[in-house]
């Protein structure tokens, strides 16, 4: 779980760290069954020792890190700017599978075509649980968005996969 | 000139791209085109066919005979009356009996010059001029008798060769001849019981001899009559010149002024013309009907076009100028060939009433004639354009892209009634609501059809009890049977024509919805009885309509204009009426079936 | 979810359709073998052109094969005369298409009736059923409205209240979000989901990943054939966070 997103969800109000985690269990849906609640912890005590964060006891007095009271400090609050701020994008890291179809056809490992056809499966698989938990959401929910997202990028990854077997089956027809 | 060009070529490609509608298109067209020719060369045939031959023949303005060798000389002083300007004759005249392959008719034989008479020189339409041993015989007569040249006639016992027919303005047509012998004649039937003088000439027709061979002819004959020409300085004051000089001679010289045969030539033009004005507009009105049926159903397609046109950067103009060409292109091959066929077939009518008026016209292509109806046909293009131009280039270049196919009609109650009927009946009256107008269109072509044809009915019930009653002759009521019959032939082709083009349009535009109700389960042969259905349905109330009120007021409308009693009339009976609206119907069925078959067979995944 | 049982509803042997002759012959279909089950919903994907479309029409006797074989409940219908073709429409096999092919000048309720109408049901009963289905299908207040009223999603659905109205062993979809936008998409989507569920057998050829993943089983055509089969039941949602870059 990145940084700043732990610091951006405090920035509305100082909360508990189970009141942090519902609201990115809300805002997650299906997918933030993944999400560690140890990580969570991990990364709310590293920012508190940064100075990001101020931690306050709850009172009843007890140190357990759930039972605080997390809120921004103003070094925190910059930080949590400049990240709205910021134009970052997660790269698609398609090289790879693309060095892998290369490499699998200049050294005669496997099939290229073969190689498409079972990521596809699996592109397929997942679009078709994503899709699954999308509509299984109720209406309005804010994951479902997301969701919305996972099943565009996969059918953007299925068209590209396409493309490959186009090509590669040309060059195997052309050779 | 590029802009020519790609309009030319845009035009073209259209109509490659839809040539049953294109060929349909030019089919209505050039029925409009070629009627309106036949119609506009028979009115010029037919109109004032007494004057045109009166100026082609220099007719006579008095025509005077005495019926005996004594008056001859009274009759050739009138040659120098006061008032006459010119003058032929006299000829001599006598009575007769014309022999020819075995048919035999009384005449009334005229002797002439070879040389061109300034007076009444009779036109030839066939053949040559009288010379001696050859006869020349009236047009309408030889028409009647069924001679023609070349062929032998007997004459008083001797033998003549028919060397031509002419047309005169001196007498009316046969069998209206005027009576230019002593023994006198009588025109129409004679009753059986009745015995008429030997002399008196029974509906003679007329022959031009050589004076020598009617002289040779009386003197074992007849006594001879004398016919004089007369032209006077003042035409129209024939009758002031008639009564003033007839006093003088006591009654022996009778005259006939121009003015009262042409009351008896154009008798019997006027009702043929009747009939064919009739005709006229009755083809006229299925034309429209066809053409409004196309032009409708192309309209909406060519919204969409005007918006592609615009939406490329076509101006207005060039919009304009595409969609005129189409219709121009259509038009002008439409008026050129309408205006050859018509041409072509006009002579089928105009051998019939040049015989029946003397006319010394033959029907051809007036310049007139080819302007208006090349006219007629752009005028059609131009209207035909007009509306979706002005409606492209009124919308915007958006809407009219996005504008579909001209929806169609929702008529909820037919709707709602046709969920009751069998399958075939449910999709023809479903088939017949979506388009109401050509519904109507398609009723009221088969209204006017039939209308037409209860008219021709009862105007051949007329003719055939003629024979007898006297007021047209047999060779009158043929010749009439003749238009009458061409004109129904020109109707009944029109009419089919109207009936498959509004077929073939349904088709076209049900082509979505035949493959649709197919993929849901109707047959092949559903589809299509549906289709021929929607088509038979309102024939079948138009063959009702058509005969009562349409032929009814048609007949009363022409009774009207022709001041005819329709008490002398019979009117089809229950039993006629009835084949007659079968008739139709059957008709109909037969020819929507093969259009109505094909839409029902089209491959269904061509269409969806 | 219904359980898909083992007799193939739907069976196609050597399947095979041409066009054409010598050097301009097209090889549309090339050779498809498929069973699809009862209860199973099967996609087919592929290209454009890849003979998808005319596969669909073979399977319902809108089109005939040039070889092979296709079953309907253990029955041959390939060489069925047109007349029992269309009654095999009528009753057993539906369509729903790209572009809806509703009856413009025909009400959603008069569409849908219209199928039944032409099995030669009762205007009654027909109408009483279509209006059950609209109900079904969320079209309950939308049953007098022309298709023109209609949005892109609701037109399809009243196509499928249509296809179901009958109820068919087969609905054969062609590409049923061909026309439509992603939101519309996403409502056929739904819809295709909840015939699957309630048990309808269903071959939709599309070109849409994301309607493909509704299916028990996707086949990817190339050329007219065949060339790789997915089966897509399984998996777990524990996977997904994954995607996102959440979990581990």
């Amino acid at each position: 779980m990145q940084q700043e997103v732990v610091l951006a969800m405090l920035a509305k109000e100082p909360s508990y760290g189970y009141q942090l985690r519902a609201r990115l269990r809300d805002a997650l849906g299906p997918l933030g069954d993944a999400m560690n609640a140890g990580q969570i912890y991990v990364t709310l005590t590293r920012l508190e020792k940064a100075g990001l964060l101020a931690a306050e006891k709850s009172a009843d007095g007890a140190d357990r890190s759930d039972r605080k009271v997390y809120a921004l400090t103003p070094k925190g609050q910059q930080r949590v700017a400049e990240w709205i701020a910021e134009v970052s994008w997660p790269r698609p890291d398609l090289a790879e599978f693309h060095l892998k179809l290369i490499a699998a056809a200049s050294a005669g490992l496997a099939d290229p075509i073969a190689v498409v056809d079972t990521q596809r499966r699996e592109l397929l698989r997942r679009l078709r649980d994503a899709q699954r938990a999308a509509l299984a959401e109720p209406e309005h929910s804010k994951a479902a968005l997301l969701l919305e997202g996972v099943v565009l990028r996969l059918q953007a990854d299925l068209r590209w996969l396409e493309a490959c077997e186009k090509n590669w089956t040309h060059r195997r027809s052309g050779s | 000139m590029g802009r020519i060009l790609l309009v030319i070529r845009l035009a073209l490609r259209d109509f490659r791209r839809r040539r049953t509608e294109a060929a349909l298109l030019l089919i209505a067209i050039l029925a409009a085109t070629t009627t309106l020719t036949l119609g506009l060369v028979l009115r010029d045939a037919a109109s004032d066919p007494y004057e045109s031959t009166r100026a082609a023949t220099s007719g006579p303005d008095v025509v005077a005979s005495v019926g005996r060798s004594t008056d001859l000389a009274a009759l050739e002083k009138l040659a120098s009356a006061a008032g006459v300007t010119e003058h032929s004759g006299p000829y001599p005249v006598i009575g007769g009996k014309l022999e020819v392959s075995g048919r035999t008719s009384d005449v009334q034989v005229e002797g002439r010059d070879a040389t061109v008479a300034v007076v009444d020189q009779p036109e030839v339409t066939q053949g040559s001029w009288v010379s001696d041993g050859g006869a020349v015989l009236e047009a309408a007569f030889a028409n009647s008798l069924g001679a023609s040249v070349g062929d032998p006639v007997t004459l008083g016992g001797r033998s003549f060769e028919v060397v031509g027919l002419a047309v005169t303005a001196a007498m009316p047509p046969y069998p209206g001849a005027s009576c230019i012998v002593a023994g006198g004649c009588v025109n129409g039937a004679i009753p059986e019981d009745q015995n008429l003088p030997q002399a008196l000439l029974h509906n003679p027709g007329l022959v031009w001899l050589t004076q020598a061979d009617v002289r040779s002819l009386a003197a074992a004959q007849a006594p001879i009559s004398y016919v004089l020409n007369l032209k006077l300085a003042d035409p129209e004051g024939a009758q002031a010149f008639v009564d003033a000089t007839a006093g003088g001679h006591s009654g022996a010289i009778r005259m006939q002024t121009w003015q009262s045969i042409l009351a008896a030539a154009t008798e019997l033009a006027r009702d043929s013309q009747i009939l064919l004005l009739i005709g006229a507009w009755l083809l006229g009105l299925l034309a429209v009907a066809s053409l409004s049926v196309l032009v409708g159903g192309r309209m909406a397609d060519q919204t969409r076009r005007v918006g592609l046109l615009k939406a490329v950067g076509g101006t207005p103009g060039l919009v304009a100028a595409v969609l005129l060409a189409e219709y121009l292109l259509v038009a002008l091959v439409a008026a050129a060939a309408g205006l050859v066929i018509g041409a072509l077939a006009a002579p089928l009518l105009t051998e019939s009433s040049a015989g029946l008026v003397g006319s010394a016209g033959t029907a051809s292509l007036t310049v007139s004639t080819v302007g208006v109806v090349t006219a007629v046909a752009l005028g059609v293009a131009v209207v035909a354009t007009a509306v979706p131009a002005v409606r492209g280039a009124r919308t915007s270049t958006v809407s009219a892209l996005a504008d579909a196919a001209r929806p169609p009609r929702r008529t909820g109650w037919l709707i709602a009634l046709s969920t009751r009927l069998p399958v075939p009946l449910l999709l023809a009256l479903r088939v017949a609501a979506r388009r109401p107008r050509r519904v109507v269109l398609g009723m009221a072509s088969i209204a006017v059809t039939v209308s037409g044809i209860y008219v021709l009915m009862v105007l051949n019930t007329f003719l055939g009890n003629q024979p007898g009653t006297g007021a047209y002759s047999d060779a009158q009521v043929t010749v009439l049977r003749h238009v009458l019959g061409v004109w129904t032939v020109i109707l009944l082709l029109l009419a089919a024509v109207n009936a498959i083009v509004i077929t073939w349009a349904t088709v076209l535009d049900n082509r979505h919805a035949s493959a649709l109700a197919r993929a849901l389960g109707a047959t092949p042969r559903e589809v299509s009885v549906a289709l021929a259905t929607a088509q038979v349905l309102p024939a079948l109330v138009g063959a009702v309509l058509g005969v009562f009120p349409g032929g009814f007021l048609l007949f009363a409308a022409i009774n009207g204009i022709t001041g005819g009693d329709s008490d002398k009339t019979t009117l089809p009976v229950p039993w006629q009426l009835i084949t007659l609206m079968l008739v139709t119907v059957l008709a109909v069925a037969g020819l929507t079936a093969v259009p109505a078959h094909l839409g029902g067979r089209r491959p269904v995944t061509d269409v969806l | 979810m219904s359980e898909a049982t083992d007799t193939p509803v739907l069976r196609a042997r050597a399947l095979r359709k041409e066009y054409g002759k010598g050097e301009g012959l097209v090889r549309a279909v090339d050779g498809v073998d498929l069973d699809v089950s009862a209860g199973e919903t099967v996609a087919i994907m592929g290209p454009s052109g890849c003979g998808k479309s005319t596969l669909l029409h073979l399977l319902g006797g809108l089109d005939r094969p040039s070889g092979g074989e296709v079953l309907l409940n253990g029955r041959r219908v390939d060489n069925l005369s047109e007349k029992a073709l269309s009654r095999m429409r009528r009753a057993d096999i539906s369509y729903v298409f790209q572009s809806f092919h509703l009856m413009e000048e025909l009400t959603a309720v008069e569409n849908v009736e219209l199928s039944a109408l032409m099995a030669g049901h009762s205007p009654r009963a027909a109408r009483r059923r279509a209006e059950e289905l609209l109900d079904q299908l969320g079209l309950a207040g939308r049953s007098r409205f022309l298709p023109s009223a209609l949005s892109g999603g609701q037109r399809q659905r009243v196509a499928v209240a249509r296809a179901l109205s009958n109820q068919p062993l087969v609905v054969l979809a062609d590409e049923p979000t061909g026309n439509l936008d992603s939101a519309a998409t996403l409502d056929v989507l739904q819809l295709f989901n909840e015939l699957h569920e309630y048990g309808q057998t269903l071959v939709i050829v599309t070109h849409d990943a994301r309607i493909a993943a509704t299916a028990d089983r996707m086949f990817s055509m190339r050329d007219g054939t065949f060339v790789d089969e997915t089966r897509l039941t399984g998996g777990t949602t524990g996977k997904l966070g994954a995607l996102v870059g959440l979990g581990d």
